[in-house]
């Protein structure tokens, strides 16, 4: 049975239409080089309402082959290049290039009604860009379902993508984001990365207790640990 | 205690040793041993599911061991070695065990990149592979159609192609050869190539194989058989089997106690670079003392005892002795031990060859072989047993003009080329570049002198277009214009065979798993060039290249091979890794077995093998006995019989070798005194070796191995370093005339007096996070990555000192080898301000060497004045041109 949509419904749907224009933004900033087309909406609509969340894009202003070329330049070396801040939930889970987390990702797409396909070679599923294009995609669902007053359907998107966020995102992406804005050295791609990261958290408050969101943030803090060194270990390993 | 029946103690102790003596008459229990699995198959510890197993060879290393890897859900989970494969007999080396780490390293190219800063930079964007093909086939073309329009031929060689590993079985020559170009440049002279000139004119292609296995007696010359060297794993293997089962003798010399000099019966220490001295003396011992095989030597060489008696006279023990350090009465007892005691064989790899004058050495060390009669025995010195594929019709002919870099007109012996040369023939404009691939080469790090190369590669002049297809970004790869990734050798097809055992076999390389991320595979990378280059095949070169994929490519190779086209061809292969199976590796003896459970023997004595009535036809046998056809040596006629005989001229082993003798060098084996053995006794010889879970540069970013081994101090007699007030642990500053690199200092007896070894595969400014350290002492940044085993779990805060810059670049003039043990240093304490690592090296002081080294080519001064004894015409030598001799 269809019910009308209440005022609060149509509020909801209106956010969820935002927060899926916000994650799409962000997941195609973090997934792939600034392209012509999207040069072109930082520096014209997007403009201001960037501003007002913290990204100036006047960084971008200028000739549009040096603008272009500047950003890939910075995208590769943030997240190309090795030595980069790899953006896969692999590697962090794990060490490693296409691991289990990239199987439990893809199924999360899949479970979702879609599939994951590269544009470039060297691109995994648990991207972190296209993780966030992921909920984006949810939340775009969730906004149509929620204009044809499918309440239910809604509800049961939303609590998906909110176990897709805390369980495949919450404990290692806003501190991926930190890592990764405090080496960009291009201001387009610090703010941006300073932008995702907050609003991952604000994202995760709304989703988890205060006590798991001190938990993710313990885990998002991680510094490396040292191993104490053993200077007999000299002599054991033959040198 | 309660007694249950009425037997004693000793009335059931005996009824259990009675039952125990008759126990066939009793018969057997349902229980027996169990049998050892030998792999071939794994399960998912999670499911219990089998796990899909797909053969392939390894190429961590260059034995090219047969390996299965096990797949799981689209993933590498484990490698073990292929229990089929003779060579390696199921197993695997701590390197082979790490290799799939290669494939999901977070630190791996995974997409072409162009250079967008300067070069070395550090800047790049990325880009597809069709761009990159595209770029480096305008490139190409570029060379191509200025060569055709000038009608120039010679133009073409400035296409250059340098590799260090080339293991695709030819497909780097046929896309050379269809650009025209012969300028291919190998790595082999900082490798095995005096070892190979010194065997090669003697007795035909490649280096021995040793029949470990049944020998009684090994006589190892600077050979680390055990950790790493020519075909280490099955060569380690099968030397085992003859120590520990046919209770084999083994001798080394070494001057580092190498773990194979540990395991030896006996280790000596020569002074590096005197090994030939005492091969010599061995000789001339066997020679004056009659424990030759006289047989052999008159029927099956081109010289006489007599002729050897008079020419080894001045190589007495005493004489060796001398040189070497090595006593006289330890040079007879072992010359006599090894005559008597048969079968026997010497190894020989690096430590002798790899000197000025290495080809010398290791002539001298072969001729050992030879007149005691061991060559082509069971347990004796055999000739190396390979099996070759055909390339795929059409193939291009090689270039119309040689190379100079290729083919270097100054050594017309060194077989091998002589790479380490090519930075300063470029630079001294002897050789023009436009396009400069390289290909798993890494000089900037891993040859003599890297500074040289960095030096090069950043010289936009004289390199204009740099690419690179390594999955690295290597030293020398961060300093390329446009890298297109090839994948990891678990991801590719190649064609393989190596000598690695006395029964021979083929092999491949295939993907195990769909190349990661959609990265492409080297051979596709070629064809799809080779087609942007000539899209309407009127420049001749998309011909060559008529393959749907690389599949279709390797068919090509294997499809019609008789034997194996009978077994399946390429589906065999895909299925098996390696042909033929000669039977089961037993899992008690490990030994490969027929169906009746006995050893499957290698065939020996190949040069006896008969020419038949056909082969015969129309051939002439010359007063010497070599039987010719068609202008060329078929074999040779000893006592009425036809044999097949050996590789040369004469089909005889050729101790004299008048290729030597046409460029000034001596034809026979002898010693001829380096400079570093006339070092002040306060200075030291440098020598580098490399460790047992390396490979020279290659895998410093593997987890496993890098956690086993990352640091390289520098090893120093306790004599000498308490000579110089060094202490162990101490920093110390290693000064060659090149300049110093300060590094720790390991106090140890392994190690001659006059000597100071540093390992290679440590001290890596490029190849990713973990061989480089990069950012060790910096938290954030470290953490940069994400890879949690980097952050956590690196214990090590020291990566090494690679001690490559300061070594100084000196080739044998007659095989072209780095004479990497030739370095004369000094080691001192660090001086205030020194930091551990520290490298300060001239390009200058460089280029100055390669003047000097110039100077014992052939056609140098001190060439002439170093072989005073031979006779020819000094004043008509042969004129220098490339390619000639080669
Ligand atoms: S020796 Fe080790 S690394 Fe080399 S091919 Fe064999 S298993 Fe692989």
């Amino acid at each position: 049975m269809t019910e009308c949509p209440t005022l609060t419904q149509f509020d909801a749907g209106e956010e969820c239409g935002a927060q899926a224009g916000l994650f799409a933004l962000l997941g195609r900033c973090l997934e792939a080089e600034i392209d012509e087309r999207l040069l072109t909406a930082l520096r014209g609509e997007l403009r201001e309402p960037l501003a007002e969340a913290g990204v100036d894009s006047a960084c971008l202003d200028g000739d549009i082959d040096r603008v272009l070329g500047d950003a890939a330049v910075e995208f590769a070396a943030l997240f190309v290049v090795p030595g980069a801040a790899s953006p896969y939930a692999s590697t962090f889970q794990t060490g490693a290039l296409f691991q289990e987390p990239a199987d439990r990702v893809a199924r999360w797409y899949a479970d979702n009604g879609f599939a994951f396909r590269n544009a470039h070679s060297g691109e995994f599923p648990d991207h972190v860009g296209t993780m966030l294009a992921f909920v984006g995609k949810l939340y775009e669902v969730e906004a149509t379902a929620l204009a044809e007053s499918r309440v239910e359907a809604a509800r049961e998107v939303r609590e998906r993508r909110g176990r897709f966020v805390v369980e495949e995102l919450g404990s290692w992406a806003p501190g991926w984001c930190r890592v990764a804005a405090a080496v960009a050295e291009h201001p387009f791609y610090r703010q941006v990365l300073a932008l995702t990261e907050r609003v991952l958290w604000e994202e995760l408050s709304n989703l988890v207790s205060a006590r798991r969101l001190r938990e993710l943030s313990a885990a998002n803090a991680r510094g490396p640990a040292r191993m104490p060194l053993n200077p007999d270990y000299r002599k054991a390993s033959g040198l | 205690m309660t007694k249950h029946f009425n037997v004693s103690r000793r009335g059931f102790l005996k009824l259990g040793g009675t039952t125990a003596a008759i126990a066939g008459a009793v018969g057997g229990s349902r229980l027996h041993a169990m049998e050892q699995k030998l792999g071939g198959e794994d399960f998912s510890p999670v499911t219990g599911k089998p796990r899909q197993a797909v053969p392939y060879t390894c190429m961590v290393c260059n034995i090219e061991d047969g390996g299965i890897a096990y797949v799981e859900d689209g993933r590498v989970v484990k490698l073990e070695g292929n229990p089929d494969h003779p060579g390696n007999r199921g197993k695997l080396c701590a390197k082979g065990n790490s290799g799939f780490q290669h494939v999901y390293d977070p630190d791996r190219i995974m997409t072409p990149l162009m250079r967008a800063g300067a070069r070395g930079e550090g800047k790049w964007k990325r880009i597809s592979y069709d761009e990159a093909t595209s770029i480096l086939a305008t490139k190409l073309r570029e060379v191509i159609q200025r060569s055709e329009k000038a009608g120039d031929p010679a133009i073409r060689n400035e296409i250059v192609f340098k590799w260090g590993r080339n293991r695709t079985g030819g497909a780097v020559h046929r896309f050379m050869h269809a650009m025209g170009s012969n300028a291919m440049v190998n790595h082999t002279n900082i490798c095995e190539s005096s070892k190979k000139v010194g065997l090669e004119p003697s007795w035909g292609p490649d280096i021995e194989s040793v029949d470990y296995t049944n020998t009684k007696y090994v006589l190892n010359f600077g050979s680390n058989v055990m950790e790493t060297a020519y075909f280490h794993n099955p060569n380690a293997q099968r030397l085992v089997d003859g120590m520990v089962a046919n209770k084999a003798k083994l001798v080394t010399f070494d001057p580092r106690l190498s773990n194979t000099a540990g395991r030896s019966d006996e280790w000596f220490a020569p002074f590096p670079g005197t090994d030939g001295a005492i091969a010599l003396a061995m000789a001339q011992v066997i020679m004056t003392e009659k424990l030759y095989d006289d047989a052999f030597i008159r029927n099956w060489t081109n010289v006489t005892p007599e002729r050897l008696i008079a020419h080894l006279a001045p190589y007495t023990p005493e004489f060796a002795e001398k040189e070497s350090g090595i006593a006289a009465r330890d040079i007879r007892r072992i010359a006599r031990e090894f005559a008597t005691t048969k079968p026997a064989a010497t190894f020989s790899y690096r430590g002798p060859c790899k000197h000025v004058y290495g080809s010398y050495q290791e002539a001298a060390i072969h001729m050992l072989n030879v007149i005691t009669g061991n060559v082509e025995k069971r347990g004796g010195y055999c000739l190396p047993r390979g099996m070759g594929w055909p390339q795929p019709e059409p193939k291009p002919p090689a270039g119309k003009v040689p190379s100079v870099l290729a083919a270097p007109p100054l050594y017309p012996l060194a077989s091998h080329a002589v790479s380490t040369h090519m930075p300063y023939m470029i630079m001294k404009g002897d050789a023009k570049v436009s396009v400069y691939m390289h290909y798993y080469d890494n000089p900037a790090y891993a040859y003599p002198s890297s500074h040289v190369w960095i030096d090069l590669l950043k010289n936009e002049k004289l390199l204009p277009f740099v690419v690179s297809f390594s999955c690295y970004m290597s030293e020398t790869t961060e300093l390329a214009d446009l890298i297109i990734p090839d994948v990891t050798y678990l991801e590719r097809h190649d064609p393989e065979s190596m000598p690695s055992d006395l029964r021979p076999w083929l092999g491949i390389r295939q993907p195990v798993i769909k190349p990661l991320g959609n990265t492409q595979e080297f051979r596709e990378t070629l064809i799809q060039v080779a087609h942007k280059i000539d899209s309407d095949g009127t420049l001749g070169v998309k011909k060559y290249f008529a393959f749907k994929n690389s599949e279709e490519w390797m068919r090509a190779h294997f499809d019609n091979i008789p034997g194996l086209k009978e077994d399946g061809g390429y589906d065999y292969l895909k299925k098996n890794g390696v042909w033929p199976k000669y039977g089961k590796v037993d899992p008690e003896t490990a030994k490969i077995v027929d169906k009746n459970g006995n050893e499957v023997q290698p065939e020996f004595g190949l040069y006896l093998k008969e020419l038949s009535a056909t082969d015969m036809a129309g051939a002439e046998v010359k007063p010497d006995g070599t039987i010719v056809k068609n202008g060329k040596t078929i074999g040779c006629q000893v006592n009425g019989r036809n044999h097949v005989g050996f590789g040369t001229p004469s089909a005889r082993i050729e101790l004299y070798k008048e290729s030597y003798k046409k460029y000034g060098f001596n034809p026979l084996p002898v010693y001829k005194r380096l400079p570093s053995r006339d070092k002040k006794a306060d200075e030291l010889v440098l020598t580098t070796y490399k460790v047992n879970v390396h490979t020279q540069s290659r895998t410093a970013s593997l987890k496993y191995l890098a956690e086993l081994y990352h640091k390289n101090p520098a090893w120093m007699n306790p004599k000498t370093a308490a000579a110089k007030g060094i202490a162990d642990g101490d920093l110390i500053r290693v000064t060659s005339p090149l300049g110093y690199l300060v590094t720790k200092v390991h106090v140890t007896e392994g190690i001659h007096p006059d000597v100071v070894a540093v390992s290679t595969a440590c001290g890596h400014s490029a190849y990713g996070r973990l061989a480089q350290l990069k950012h060790r002492d910096k938290d954030a940044e470290w953490a940069l990555g994400g890879d949690p085993d980097i952050t956590h779990n690196v214990w090590w805060d020291d990566k090494g000192v690679h001690p490559n810059p300061i070594v100084r670049l000196a080739v044998d003039p007659i095989g072209g080898s780095q004479g990497w043990y030739d370095t004369v240093v000094t080691v001192s304490k660090a001086q205030p301000g020194d930091k551990y690592g520290d490298v300060k090296v001239s390009v200058e002081q460089s280029m100055k060497d390669y003047e000097e080294t110039l100077r014992y080519a052939y056609t140098g001064d001190i060439h002439r004045a170093n072989h005073k004894e031979v006779d020819v015409d000094w004043d008509h030598l042969p004129k220098p041109q490339a390619g000639a001799g080669h």
